[in-house]
């Protein structure tokens, strides 16, 4: 079994300790950073993302995994910084104002990290203009919203007007998603894109950004 | 009230009523606010027997507020006009939080408010029985240690887990006994969390605790309804069933079908409609379409008994509840 084998099939399984272990022996037996990233941990994520699309891993299970993907990323940062390689997109992400639930963008976060995207996290209670101000100043493609509450999620309306307002709409799209949030209301307020589940928008998320 | 008879009979009536979780919409019946609500137990009294009086359903159901029990526990809760409250951060960060952690006096918080709205409830409503809510016991452990934090502590920090649990599941024991004594003919509690476990995970922070309330508390006069929202629910039917309850409800993340295929045929399965795309935002069509429709595919199965998928929100049009339940009869006539 190849190293980089090994960092994938270890985060799967969380195991984020031994993930570190193993990117560190790779980046010293000199495979390149790069490679480590792409055929070790994004692979591994990617599996995890399936299989969470699958309901053959769960929540937590997806958790433990992207962990794991950014204990060993941690070490890659520097090298590929050096090597002046760029994430594949950059997203800022947010729960949206008065709302406090996170674990669905959490989740979110996770896989679109999972695949190579740069995901700023905004937290939750985030208001339109730091969603604008964030993807203006972060140079971000792509805003994501997250709605748990059925009196929040109008919020993400505001966020499109905003981001209308700011001139931004050419360049930056808006995601929306969350469990009271559908496709009908995704083109009623004038998004570009909603995703049922957290894999479906990390995939959705790259296909934007290209 | 012989429970087992009103049991036997939702199993087997051939006109059947709706149970759905309707009870936040009580505020627009009182013309009050959900701030108001949580905190009265004269308006969650009345707000529940304005609810029975409007609508015929097999049960009166009280609020699934479940910010009641972590605020017990020291939890920070929001609280809005016109949405169920929320907890805010968390209480157990370590081993040592979980150890030191009290387990609250029933009465403390506003459990006591809630525990007297069901007493005032049985005198109001006496035609259907009337059911407390309570929350689960890993959704009160996710609470008081933040819900993505208790998702890995099951992995990182089982004990920890498992301390808080025993926590958690003494004072819902004691929580529910307090409706119980008040009366109540059943509860029904709410784990929507353990639906985002494996079936593993769940067989180890879940079902164990919830099995030991049911044995504590369910007798021939007083009914355990286990409801779990999440989509991994429809993957773990065997674990819950070893918890034992009288009756199962499920949220719409999971297809009634497949879970009514592994259900058998003498326990009471509810579900599922969307209570936010079909209730809150449907239109009364809408509603009566998706409700016909839903009973279409599941009356095959006689121990299906129409719901809604998790709790009503308190905005939801009453419009639509009528139509709901208009839907039920006709589909029944």
């Amino acid at each position: 079994m190849s190293i980089l084998t090994d960092i994938s099939e270890n985060l799967q399984r969380g195991k984020a300790k031994v993930v570190k272990e193993l990117v560190q022996q790779a980046i010293d037996e000199g495979v390149p950073a790069q490679q480590i990233l792409d055929e070790g941990l994004l692979s591994g994520m990617s599996v995890v993302g399936e299989k969470f699309k699958n309901n053959e891993v769960f929540v937590p299970e997806v958790l433990v995994a992207a962990r794991a993907m950014n204990m060993g990323a941690a070490l890659l940062k520097p090298l590929l910084a050096e090597s002046g390689m760029k994430a594949s997109g950059r997203v800022c992400i947010g729960t949206v104002k008065g709302d406090l639930h996170d674990i669905g963008k959490n989740l979110v976060k996770m896989m679109m990290e999972g695949k190579g995207i740069e995901v700023i996290d905004l937290g939750t209670d985030v208001a339109p203009e730091t969603f604008i101000k964030t993807a203006v100043e972060q140079d971000c493609q792509i805003i994501a919203c997250s709605a748990l509450l059925t009196t929040t999620m109008g919020v993400m309306g505001e966020v499109v007007k905003a981001a209308e307002a700011a001139n931004i709409r050419d360049h930056v799209k808006i995601m929306v998603g969350g469990a009271p949030v559908t496709e009908a209301f995704c083109e009623q307020i004038g998004a570009d894109c909603y995703t049922a589940d957290a894999a479906s928008a990390a995939d959705a998320a790259v296909e934007l950004c290209k | 009230m012989d429970m087992k008879a009103w049991l036997h009979e939702q199993l087997t009536a051939d006109k059947r009523r709706a149970l759905p979780i309707l009870s936040f919409p009580s505020i627009q019946l009182l013309g009050i606010t959900v701030r108001e609500l949580i905190s009265d137990s004269d308006l969650q009294a009345r707000g529940m027997c304005e609810v029975a009086k409007r609508c015929p359903a097999a049960a009166a159901v009280s609020m699934m507020d479940l910010s009641v029990e972590a605020e017990c526990f020291g939890s920070q809760i929001r609280v809005s006009d016109d949405e169920v409250p929320t907890v805010v951060g968390s209480v157990v960060n370590s081993m040592e939080d979980a150890q030191a952690l009290k387990v609250p006096q029933v009465g403390a918080g506003r459990t006591g408010v809630y525990v007297e709205a069901i007493s005032k409830a049985l005198k109001l409503i006496t035609d259907r029985p009337v059911f407390a809510g309570v929350i689960g016991p890993y959704s009160l452990a996710g609470r008081l240690m933040d819900m993505t934090q208790i998702m890995m502590n099951c992995y990182d920090e089982p004990e920890m887990v498992h301390t808080t649990l025993e926590k958690a599941t003494d004072f819902i024991l004691a929580y529910i006994q307090a409706y119980k004594d008040a009366g109540a003919h059943g509860v029904v509690i709410a784990e929507p969390a353990a639906g985002l476990l494996s079936p593993d995970l769940c067989e180890e922070f879940s079902s164990p605790y919830v099995k030991k309330i049911v044995d504590a508390v369910q007798d021939d006069q007083f009914l355990v309804i286990y409801h779990n929202c999440g989509n991994a629910a429809a993957r773990m039917v065997p674990q819950l069933l070893e918890i034992g309850a009288s009756g199962y409800h499920f949220g719409n993340a999971v297809s009634m079908e497949e879970v009514l295929e592994q259900m058998p045929g003498d326990v009471l399965t509810m579900g599922n409609l969307d209570p936010v795309s079909v209730f809150r935002s449907g239109t009364p069509e809408q509603v009566r379409t998706d409700t016909l429709e839903l009973l279409k595919r599941c009356t095959p199965h006689k121990n299906f008994l129409i719901s809604s998928g998790c709790d009503i929100p308190p905005a939801s049009s009453w419009e639509n509840i009528d139509a709901f339940f208009a839907a039920v009869e006709e589909f029944y006539q």
